[in-house]
């Protein structure tokens, strides 16, 4: 049996369209690339990660 | 595939042949991102968009460089209503590869159209106010908002969940499965839908023992959807024959009804109808008849009248026209005169008028007759009767001489008659009595004479003879 209040809490407001920008800057982009980018780094090799520019 | 380090092409060796970068890790995470994305996109092909969202972030998880991925997921969210969020992906997109890049396209089109980005805008802050609504205990309230947002944005699969989910709670199952299943037609995969789905199946098609509340046997009914509403249609369900008894019965008893309704209720209401006009009508009719006879009565009492006035007209013509009229009077008189008048033997014409005079005296009363009528009468009696006094005088006397007594005594009295100031008519009468042996008479005339004429030689006469009379 569904519990309303339950499932209430799964739903969550959305994102209005004034609050886009601030949630695009506060998005965190950090993926396994930076991380594993960042663990050669840390072990001595001097790399930066480039963007592919096409 | 570029080098991190450099951005140099790589090539199929483990290392950069530019920098020398050991790119053997990064090579496995950029291929795992495009497994992501191939899987995204594959569930997205197949309408799982909740699928293709978590493979499809997946992969950015691994490469957030990938652009095909962050362009498709953006796809998939504005496909499932969440337009902000796919527009998110694009921005991202496009500051990751400026250039050739579709997710501008995209959003070109989103902004470009300034209403269409308000009602998008609307449509969010609905479904927001909603959830507000359904935490403040307002679900009424609520449902009528998804309905607006729906209405707005048919695709916003998680409105569609929140208003199933609010069905579901006032346990209006079709209604939740209704919006189900286009949760279902548009995000296939979408586990919070099969989950309520589920539920309200159960609820439907409960099983034995189970709450009785809403029943539905599959196996005996077929449903589809036509457009916004789902036909339930029973598949073993006859007929009824047409014809049976109990169609006849059901006529019979409807008939009876019928006939039963119009005789209690119609036909005492028509019947009243037909009396209230009929006693109207009689009622007119007596009145009209009152009328008529009232009228009646007062003409009848007129004719009475009438009738009186007829008669006394009548006996007042008959007393001018009849025989002893007014008028046959005159005419009479008026004869007599003119017969008179006309006659050569003037004494026969007395004679007869005098005849005349006194047959209408007979007849009339004087003081019924005009004065005219008064008059000339007494000046033809005061002209004709002497005159005929004189001649039963004069042949009296006559007679007299001769010694016919009777009839000289008859003579004389016919001359008195016509002329009561002829004293010798009188004394000749009482003479001739005398002489006839009429004593009385004789007595009688005699005292007629002293009566009327004393002083005369003739009442000296009728004295003596009198008194002879009365000794002998």
């Amino acid at each position: 049996m569904i519990n309303f209040e339950e499932e209430l809490k799964k739903f969550h407001p959305s994102l209005e369209v004034e609050d886009a920008e601030e949630s695009i800057y506060h998005q965190d982009l950090t993926d396994f690339a930076d991380m594993l980018v960042k663990k050669i780094i840390g072990s001595g090799q001097e790399v930066t990660r480039e963007t592919p520019k096409e | 595939m570029l080098c991190y380090n450099c951005g140099c092409r790589l090539s199929e060796h483990d290392f950069c042949t530019a920098c020398g970068a050991d790119v053997s890790l990064y090579k496995k995470v950029i291929h795992v991102s495009n497994m992501f994305y191939n899987e995204g996109l594959e569930k997205a092909g197949v309408r799982d968009l909740t699928g293709a969202v978590t493979s499809l972030r997946q992969s950015l998880k691994f490469n957030k460089n990938n652009v095909r991925a962050r362009n498709l997921l953006g796809l998939v969210y504005f496909e499932m209503g969440e337009s902000v969020s796919a527009l998110q992906e694009w921005v991202i997109s496009k500051n990751i590869r400026p250039r050739k890049n579709i997710a501008g396209e995209y959003i070109q089109k989103v902004q470009a159209n300034a209403g269409k980005l308000e009602a998008i805008n609307q449509t969010i802050r609905k479904y927001n106010r909603a959830l507000s609504l359904c935490r403040q205990d307002s679900k009424d309230l609520a449902v009528i908002q998804l309905k607006k947002v729906l209405s707005m944005n048919p695709r916003f699969v998680r409105a569609h969940q929140l208003l199933a989910l609010l069905y579901m709670d006032g346990q209006d199952w079709e209604k939740a499965e209704r919006e189900l299943r286009r949760c279902r037609e548009i995000d296939r995969n979408n586990l919070q839908t099969s989950a309520y789905l589920k539920e309200v199946e159960q609820m439907l098609m409960p099983e034995e023992g189970a709450r009785p509340s809403v029943r539905r046997r599959k196996d005996e009914s077929v449903r589809y959807q036509s457009d916004n509403e789902i036909i339930i249609q029973p598949l073993n369900v006859k007929e009824p024959k047409s014809g049976g008894v109990s169609s006849l019965l059901n006529i019979v008893i409807g008939l009876a009804i019928g006939v039963g309704v119009t005789y209690f209720m119609v036909v005492p209401a028509a019947e009243l109808k037909v009396r209230n006009e009929e006693q109207q009508v009689i009622t007119r009719i007596s009145s009209e008849s009152d009328a008529k006879t009232a009228r009646l009565q007062e003409l009848e009492s007129q004719i009475e009248g009438m009738n009186e006035n007829v008669t006394v007209m009548q006996a007042q013509l008959e007393s001018y026209v009849g025989v002893d009229g007014t008028l046959q009077n005159t005419e009479t008189l008026l004869n007599a005169l003119a017969a008179y008048m006309e006659a050569e033997d003037k004494a026969a014409g007395a004679a007869a008028a005098a005849a005349e005079l006194d047959a209408i005296s007979q007849r009339v009363n004087m003081e019924e007759m005009t004065e005219g009528f008064r008059r000339l009468y007494e000046a033809a009696r005061g002209e004709i009767l002497p005159e005929v006094a004189a001649a039963y005088l004069a042949e009296g006397n006559s007679l007299f001489d001769s010694r016919n007594y009777a009839e000289a005594a008859a003579a004389f009295e016919l001359a008195y008659a016509y002329d009561a100031g002829n004293e010798e008519a009188l004394y000749q009468m009482a003479q001739s009595y005398r002489f006839i042996g009429e004593d009385e008479k004789a007595i009688a005339a005699y005292d007629k004479v002293i009566e009327l004429f004393p002083d005369s030689w003739r009442a000296e006469r009728s004295r003596n003879y009198r008194a002879q009379l009365a000794g002998g």
